[in-house]
């Protein structure tokens, strides 16, 4: 890709649990080998059931985690690296939203700290003064009324608190934002809101996005490229309309066949999941392909060799049925 | 006569701020058989309705007008033939019995500390009087089997952290199931769990409600669930029932500018490019609901009448109704 932005390369997160304390050390291999690329402006959407380490891999991406192995570039810079001050704009320019937006705000603190506390650590505009203009602003481009400077997060909705969290996250002007579930917790006229609203501001401010949920109609409607990710490692990437159209690997054809459509009619003559069983523990991951065991085409292969990601039509997918 | 009937259900919450009028004036009905979908947004008093119904309302709620017929008998408190020691009675006696109830958190429903197989055996001693060990033992495993849990006899000895949370929605089920209730009531039964999970809870419950031919009222907030799912649907709003329908009436010719309004906004990827179209603003006050229509200050078609009165019932069909003073002047 020309114009990436971030590039995540060959990335694992590995988690020590220790059974007992003479139990040899386990691993729980939360993110195990995944690499992508986000472009400038893009929306790369990240889908999957949940413990198949998605928010895990979002974390790493912002350095809240580091990786065990592999590496994540930012503006082609290794984010491991980065110290001082290189560090602290990494730290303004790479933002996170958070799915759960009644334990994502501090209670003790008014909304216009709440907004301004990342510019005053920043030192962020000459003074408290301009900062004070830039939180109006800020509320403003969120939709909120600008008397709301000094309430209290308890004294808003759901889908209004999504917005201050929002508006915190712009306070740095950010370039890039990993939107962990940012819809899911608020409710179905609501999560339209936030979605065109994270819309806009993508327009307006050019940032990029990775977009982190399991309901992929959201994907899919804010997203040009989705990938899809099991058990820790991405099985398939590809244009969001051709993914979703033309699905390759059969986790994301069950995924698909899955979503609930809101046509009755589509519905009546959808024939049931072809997905049994639930998804391993990622502490005892299946060898080969990860998928197997859920899989209806599974062959001797797949039990032996990890397929890798290989290019069919404009997509990219993990699986042995489409060997070269 | 239907399996339910709900009339002019009226509940309210005392709380320090007010009487919070959560529930306004609902009726509507379930015959056997049928799955009836209950869609509103969090607030919208779909959850509380129900909460009624099960006599399960918090110390501070109160029924304060409205019956409710449940196979025959009414089981509203005011109106109860009896004292209210013996409505608590009847009560227990139909709670998790002709009636159940599944939940939205499994988690929190189960209790941590009991092996499955004591908690899926509870209401068989309780309501169905099995002493018999080797029989309850039996009947669990049987009903483990029906939900779909593989290896019942390992997962009757283990405790509820230890299953995932389809798993654990699965015995929840079971556990509702196990008396063979004629109603069944789920509050939002798929809500925390992953789509693929989902799918296979919602084809279970339909399954069940072929082979027990119970009545099932769906309160959930996804359209996506009400499509697959419900053969009638209630849209709520602001406490009321705003449009009731068929499945179809409801998804391809709603009229309520509500029901319009959240098939507008919602997610449907079958769509090529689809702009979404939110609904602007956010639910009322049911501390101080407005005196007309409850979407009146959301919707863009308000009129002078709306803010003022409430809209009357217009029959579209004989399953079709809807609330809405667009519809009673015939502007739409």
């Amino acid at each position: 890709m020309q114009n990436a932005i971030l590039k995540v390369d060959h990335v694992k997160t590995y988690f020590p649990v220790s059974t007992s304390i003479f139990a040899k050390k386990q691993y729980l291999k939360a993110v195990n080998d995944v690499s992508f690329e986000v472009g400038e402006h893009e929306t790369f959407g990240l889908v999957g059931e949940s413990g198949c380490g998605k928010s895990t891999l979002g974390r790493t991406i912002v350095r809240i985690y580091d990786p065990t192995e592999g590496k994540v570039f930012y503006k082609g810079q290794d984010i491991g690296r980065l110290k001082g001050d290189e560090l602290k704009k990494f730290r303004k320019e790479v933002q996170m939203i958070f799915q759960d937006p009644y334990a994502s705000l501090n209670a003790r603190m008014t909304v216009g700290e709440i907004i301004r506390e990342p510019m005053d650590i920043h030192h962020l505009y000459g003074s408290k003064q301009e900062r004070e203009e830039r939180v109006s602003q800020l509320l403003e481009t969120v939709g909120l009324k600008p008397d709301h400077i000094r309430r209290y997060p308890h004294e808003f909705s759901g889908g209004q608190r999504q917005r201050i969290s929002i508006a915190r996250t712009l306070a740095l002007d950010p370039k890039f934002i990993v939107c962990d579930e940012p819809i899911s917790a608020l409710d179905v006229s609501i999560q339209a809101q936030i979605i065109n609203l994270l819309e806009k501001i993508q327009d307006e401010m050019n940032i990029s996005y990775l977009f982190i949920a399991h309901d992929l109609g959201a994907v899919k409607h804010i997203s040009q490229r989705i990938g899809a990710m099991y058990l820790g490692s991405l099985v398939e990437i590809g244009e969001s309309e051709e993914l979703y159209r033309n699905p390759l690997h059969p986790y994301t054809k069950a995924l698909l066949s899955a979503i609930p459509i809101p046509d009755p009619q589509v519905m009546r003559k959808r024939a049931a999941l072809d997905l049994d069983g639930e998804i391993p523990s990622p502490l005892n991951v299946p060898t080969g392909c990860a998928f197997r065991t859920r899989c209806p085409k599974a062959m001797p292969v797949c039990a032996e060799v990890k397929p890798e990601l290989q290019t069919v039509g404009t997509s990219q997918v993990a699986c042995h049925l489409y060997a070269k | 006569m239907s399996l339910l009937e709900i009339n002019n259900l009226v509940t309210s919450f005392k709380t320090e701020q007010g009487k919070v009028q959560a529930v306004r004036g609902i009726s509507f009905s379930v015959e056997a058989g049928e799955i009836v979908g209950v869609v509103g947004e969090s607030g919208s008093g779909k959850s509380q309705s129900m909460y009624s119904l099960m006599g399960l309302l918090s110390d501070n709620g109160v029924i304060e007008d409205g019956s409710m017929i449940f196979d025959g008998h009414e089981i509203s408190p005011a109106k109860f033939e009896g004292t209210q020691t013996e409505w608590e009675k009847y009560m227990e006696d139909i709670r998790g019995n002709t009636i159940s109830m599944i939940f939205q958190d499994p988690m929190s429903f189960l209790n941590p500390v009991l092996n499955i197989e004591k908690q899926l055996c509870e209401p068989l001693i309780y309501h169905k009087n099995i002493k018999d060990k080797a029989e309850l033992h039996k009947m669990a495993v049987e009903l483990l089997t029906q939900v779909g849990i593989p290896s019942p006899e390992e997962r009757l000895k283990q405790y509820p952290h230890q299953l995932s949370g389809g798993m654990r929605q699965r015995v929840i089920i079971a556990i509702a199931l196990a008396c063979h209730p004629k109603m069944i009531i789920a509050d939002e039964p798929t809500t925390a769990l992953d789509v693929t999970i989902q799918a296979k809870i919602l084809e279970l419950i339909k399954k069940q409600r072929d082979r027990l031919g119970a009545g099932v009222i769906l309160i959930t907030h996804d359209l996506g669930v009400v499509a697959s799912t419900c053969d009638r649907v209630n849209i709520m709003y602001g406490g009321k029932i705003v449009e009731t329908g068929t499945a179809d009436e409801i998804f391809y010719n709603g009229m309520h500018p509500y029901t319009q309004g959240l098939l507008s906004c919602v997610n449907n990827p079958e769509a090529e490019d689809h702009k979404l179209r939110p609904i602007p603003g956010s639910p009322p006050d049911l501390l101080a609901p407005p005196a007309g229509c409850p979407f009146v200050d959301r919707c863009e078609h308000a009129m002078k009448v709306c803010k003022l009165y409430p809209a009357p019932e217009t029959r579209l069909s004989e399953t079709h109704k809807v609330n809405c003073w667009l519809t009673e002047k015939g502007k739409i």
